[in-house]
């Protein structure tokens, strides 16, 4: 589904974010992304959706070299996939179905489908009753939720989630959580980039862990610090 | 592209200026302010070339037949003219249309004519030209034409005014083109500040996977409906100021005595000055918006 081959990132100011990642995930599995701010997680996901390029090695997306990609076929890889920031990136001046319909419309989706795909995302995420409001209506947890909806509306393979709870309190952050577990057993690929160590400690579910670019743990059941020495891997 | 999607981009695009209603109704103003003094000079230049014209239409060739051509070779010298493709029109000055002038000339002195046959002039013919400029080398073909006498030709007057219409003519193109580029450089300035306002938009759109177009396309609507309601508003400020001007400007130039200079009808260059505004409201809105939005759309 997504694979790293022995990918490094040096920006222009000379930050080297990523030092040869290899890393390979499956169909249908569920990944965290952990380490501090800093540390490269974010250029990862970056790389997976092609906001950066690379600057050694190959990003894979299903099966494509995102990495060679033309400035054209951006807009159609981002389609195969749905993307949860931590600042949410709702349009504010739609309303909350709108929004949602956004995804489906640059997709020249049939009006048929925008119809009934739209409310079906909307129940999932549970803000059926709020679909005619505008995001400034609703509070931090709804508009992640209507981020969540937009991100699966269009039924991609993938999910990629930035801190999807990073502006959430403890509690919200759980039910974005538990969407994004029922969203991945409906068999879509999820990989959430997070500090938030109670929640990956609490889903058991596989870590990789970034340090100073570095790939430095990946580990299946993983917890958010590494107790057992024997998973760490150094790559 | 499908119908639908056209659809949807025209409905955001329009829905955009309303939701944007300070940021509209200043690139309208703009646009207005720009096409308001656009208009003025082009209405002046309008003018102009309406009374040059006019000066220019005036002056005649006059070709004279030997005085003894019979009424074919007249025929013939006729038809000869009129095969001519710069000429534009003959008139025929027989030998009565022309004694009668005589003798209008003459007044009180005409009974010195009494009792001549109209036989001693000749045959003439007033010449109009396409174009003032070919009047030289039409006079060369024309004597070349058997049967023709003389011809007789304004000349100086004619390249004078041929001259001053150039010069009218180059002088104001440099301004058109002057102010069309300062009109565009002002409207997509305007146009960048709501580009601005709403980067944050078009990054998201581009996150989702929006095409480039997708995301510009209700951009460029939104700055053609700006341009044309701009240009409409121009029409209806010029079109009224220039009517009560040009009425006022009439009667005074009438109660002066001056009738060399006439100034148009609005309603003469109605359709002119509308169709130019909406294209060039259209074009600079368009452009304006392409250009202002390029930037933004590299994420």
């Amino acid at each position: 589904m997504v694979e790293f081959r022995n990918v490094s990132k040096r920006y222009p100011n000379g930050t080297l974010a990523l030092r040869n990642v290899n890393v390979k995930i499956a169909k249908g599995e569920f990944v965290f992304i952990v380490g501090q701010s800093g540390s490269g997680k974010s250029t990862f996901i970056k790389l997976i959706f092609k906001e950066e390029d690379p600057t050694e090695g190959k990003v894979f997306v299903n099966g494509y070299e995102v990495s060679a990609m033309s400035r054209k076929e951006v807009p159609y890889l981002r389609r195969s996939m749905g993307t949860v920031f931590q600042d949410f990136r709702l349009l504010p001046d739609k309303t909350v179905y709108e929004n949602v319909a956004f995804a489906m419309q640059i997709t020249e989706a049939l009006p048929k489908e925008i119809r009934r795909q739209v409310p079906m995302a909307l129940a999932l995420v549970g803000l059926s009753r709020k679909a005619d409001m505008y995001p400034s209506q609703l509070s931090g947890g709804e508009q992640q939720r209507v981020a969540l909806a937009r991100a699966i509306v269009n039924n991609p393979s993938l999910l990629i989630a930035d801190e999807p709870t990073g502006n959430l309190d403890p509690e919200t952050s759980w039910e974005i959580m538990k969407l994004l577990t029922e969203i991945n057993h409906r068999g879509t690929t999820v990989i959430v980039a997070t500090h938030e160590k109670s929640i990956v400690d609490a889903m058991k579910k596989r870590v990789i862990e970034i340090d100073k670019g570095v790939v430095v743990r990946d580990q299946q059941k993983g917890l958010y610090n590494n107790e057992d020495k024997n998973h760490k891997i150094y790559s | 592209m499908k119908i639908r999607t056209i659809r949807y981009i025209v409905k955001d695009g329009i829905a955009n200026i309303s939701k944007n209603k300070l940021m509209s109704l200043a690139a309208i103003s703009i646009v207005v302010a720009s096409l308001t003094i656009f208009g003025i000079f082009y209405i002046l230049i309008l003018n102009f070339e309406y009374n040059v014209m006019n000066l220019r239409e005036q002056p005649e060739i006059q070709v004279f037949c030997d005085v003894n051509l019979d009424e074919v070779g007249v025929k013939l010298v006729e038809n000869a003219l009129t095969r001519n493709s710069k000429i534009k029109q003959i008139t025929v000055v027989t030998k009565e249309q022309a004694f009668e002038k005589v003798k209008e000339m003459l007044g009180d002195d005409a009974s010195v004519l009494e009792g001549i046959e109209n036989d001693f002039l000749p045959v003439s013919f007033i010449v109009k030209l396409y174009d003032p400029e070919d009047s030289e080398q039409v006079m060369q073909e024309v004597e070349q034409i058997t049967g023709v006498a003389s011809v007789k030709y304004p000349q100086r007057t004619v390249e004078f005014i041929s001259k001053f219409s150039n010069w009218v003519q180059f002088v104001s193109s440099i301004l058109i083109f002057v102010l069309l580029v300062v009109s565009v450089f002002i409207i997509s300035n305007t146009i960048r500040l709501t580009v601005f306002a709403r980067r944050r938009e078009i990054s998201i759109m581009k996150y989702i996977g929006a095409t480039d177009w997708f995301i510009r396309l209700p951009f460029i609507v939104e700055g053609v409906v700006l341009g044309i309601i701009g240009a409409i508003i121009a029409f209806l400020i010029s079109g009224y100021g220039y009517s009560a001007i040009e009425g006022k400007l009439t009667n005074d130039l009438a109660k002066i005595g001056v009738n060399i200079i006439s100034l148009i009808k609005i309603h003469e260059i109605g359709t002119k000055i509308i169709a130019f505004y909406v294209i060039l409201g259209c074009i600079v809105g368009a452009v304006g918006s392409a250009l202002s939005i390029r930037k933004y759309l590299k994420v």
